[in-house]
């Protein structure tokens, strides 16, 4: 448990580079932090930074990089450094995604689309329970933002979320602007996903903006994480709350990053819907 | 059906500026042309790996534009991407792109800027490690002494050029509005690179002192590294020069080389 214990607690930021000095400066009453795995993982000052975060803020690992839906397998050498960083920091939460970035030994720097086959289901789920053994605890994975689909994937994506849950025990990460962004692209009903989705699986929530960009006139959502969130987000953000429960709540940002102030801003809106939603009873509290 | 290995490769050589015909017809319209909803994949890699070699050569960008370094950064990407995820490692071999890019050939410093671009960034994010205070020394046997190597941390790079790499990259700082002009008569650099604390630093090194700190971080020992200093300087001070190696705190363990002895000539002093 964290201290408050309700809304306020619950409500977490993205910490990004330029913001680190002002948040070990001012301390703000934020509930944690959650920061880019892969951006710890040498040495030097910035995760000696971290080091001093952690004092003061429950932080969350949220990995890019270990690409779980590789079908040419993990890359023992960064899952090896992944485990010793999270020996180091001792996260409340750690995550990924149900996504690949390798291929023939080249990492993309993309969190690029699976086909939705039996054949993925058990690589991916193998990975994840690879990871968790690593870890020695569950990991959360979080849903894509896709601008594209495979032709030949057969099982909904929050079916294979679920299936997934079930076989491994991992908990999920609901992107609820991935959510909106993919639902959007391929004209699906974003109610329908989350109602989809295993409840009692959800370990975490994000928030973001997106963008919309016009592709041969047709206007696609494209997941930049530079804005506030949208209004359609926040609906989407009550809607989850009342099918989940209050849960652990995160504001991501990262194209184009404004100041602090304005993530704290955003964080308190959620803080806002939370509390309306009835956090504290039943709640699922943040524990490392 | 494709194999999830099949529809990965067929997406990596799309992505990677090659062929797209075969990711293609694996992917749904849905009321676009497949090839425009790749583009927009193979748009975020570039865009993003981009922007992080841009992070890491910052004036190397600043001496060919912000234009060119995007073109020489695609083709680079295509040829040499990333191998693992973090992106602070990725730009290893982009000094030696450029040296071989026929766009460059104009530019002959440029890729030696990169190399100290580079040298900076390995700096910044290598490993933490203790350093060896000099006393470890009194505990080293005068027999074994010469074959006594020296694990230098591994924050330096020991850089030579035959341009003045220092100055160009000092006069084409970000807070410098106009760069100056740097004379590339004034001769070549021999520098070292480190880091200092939180900071990456750089100075110039005179040459024995180069030569006698490179070959120890090549691995040789005291009495090859102490060889390739007399060469470039036969006044090299070898009591001197230990004295500010460790002052400068570059040495963080004792070996020895495996000709002379199969045992380490020293403990570690508490």
């Amino acid at each position: 448990m964290i201290p408050g214990g309700a809304a306020a607690g619950l409500v977490g930021i993205g910490l990004r580079a330029p913001h680190v000095a002002e948040i070990l400066a001012t301390r703000p009453p934020v509930g944690w932090l959650e920061v880019h795995t892969e951006n710890y993982l040498g040495g030097g000052p910035a995760p000696r930074a971290l080091d001093r975060v952690r004092g003061e803020h429950p932080i969350s690992l949220h990995g890019v990089g270990l690409s779980l839906g590789s079908a040419e397998g993990l890359d023992p050498g960064h899952l090896a450094r992944v485990v010793a960083l999270t020996r180091r920091i001792e996260p409340v939460l750690v995550s990924e995604h149900l996504s690949w970035s390798i291929a023939g030994g080249a990492y993309l720097n993309h969190l690029l689309p699976l086909p939705y086959t039996e054949e993925t289901l058990a690589v991916v789920a193998a990975h994840v329970t690879e990871t968790q053994e690593a870890l020695g605890r569950p990991l959360l994975v979080e849903n894509p933002s896709s601008y594209l689909r495979f032709r030949n994937s057969p099982i909904p994506e929050p079916d294979f979320l679920a299936e997934l849950a079930r076989r491994t025990g991992c908990l999920l990460l609901c992107d609820l602007n991935n959510v909106f962004v993919s639902c959007h692209n391929f004209d699906q009903d974003p109610v329908a996903y989350l109602d989809a989705l295993p409840a009692r699986a959800i370990g975490e929530i994000h928030l973001a903006g997106h963008a919309k960009n016009d592709a041969d006139g047709r206007v696609i959502l494209i997941d930049d994480h530079g804005s506030r969130v949208s209004d359609e987000v926040w609906a989407l953000y009550e809607r989850a709350l009342e099918r989940f429960g209050p849960r652990p709540t995160l504001i991501e940002w990262d194209t184009d990053l404004p100041a602090l102030a304005v993530l704290l801003d955003e964080a308190r809106s959620a803080e806002t819907i939370l509390a309306r939603s009835g956090a504290g009873g039943g709640s699922r509290a943040l524990a490392a | 059906m494709p194999s999830l290995r099949e529809v990965e490769s067929e997406l990596r050589l799309a992505l990677l500026g090659g062929d797209d015909e075969p990711a293609r017809t694996r992917v749904r319209g849905d009321g676009l042309e497949p090839a425009a909803r790749l583009a927009i994949y193979r748009h975020h890699v570039v865009a993003t790996l981009t922007a992080a070699l841009r992070t890491t050569f910052p004036v190397v960008c600043r001496l060919v534009d912000e234009r060119f370094f995007a073109y020489a950064a695609d083709r680079y990407i295509q040829t040499d991407p990333p191998s693992g995820p973090c992106l602070f490692e990725y730009g290893a071999g982009f000094a030696d792109f450029l040296a071989e890019f026929p766009a460059c050939r104009s530019l002959p410093y440029l890729a030696d800027v990169a190399r100290l671009e580079w040298a900076m960034q390995r700096a910044l994010h290598a490993p933490d490690a203790i350093p060896l205070p000099i006393r470890v020394m009194q505990g080293v046997a005068p027999d074994l002494a010469a074959s006594l190597t020296l694990t230098i941390d591994a924050s330096v790079t020991l850089l030579s050029s035959r341009y003045p790499v220092d100055r160009i990259w000092r006069a084409n700082q970000a807070d410098e509005p106009e760069p100056a002009v740097v004379d590339l008569g004034v001769g070549g650099a021999q520098l070292e690179i480190r880091r200092c604390g939180d900071d990456v630093v750089f100075c110039a090194v005179d040459p024995s002192v180069f030569a006698f700190r490179k070959a120890l971080a090549g691995g040789a020992d005291l009495a090859a590294a102490t060889a390739e200093a007399l060469a470039a300087d036969s006044m090299f001070d070898l009591g001197k020069a230990l004295t500010e190696l460790f002052a400068d705190g570059l040495p963080i363990a004792l070996g020895s080389t495996p000709s002379t002895s199969g045992d380490h000539p020293c403990q570690r002093q508490p």
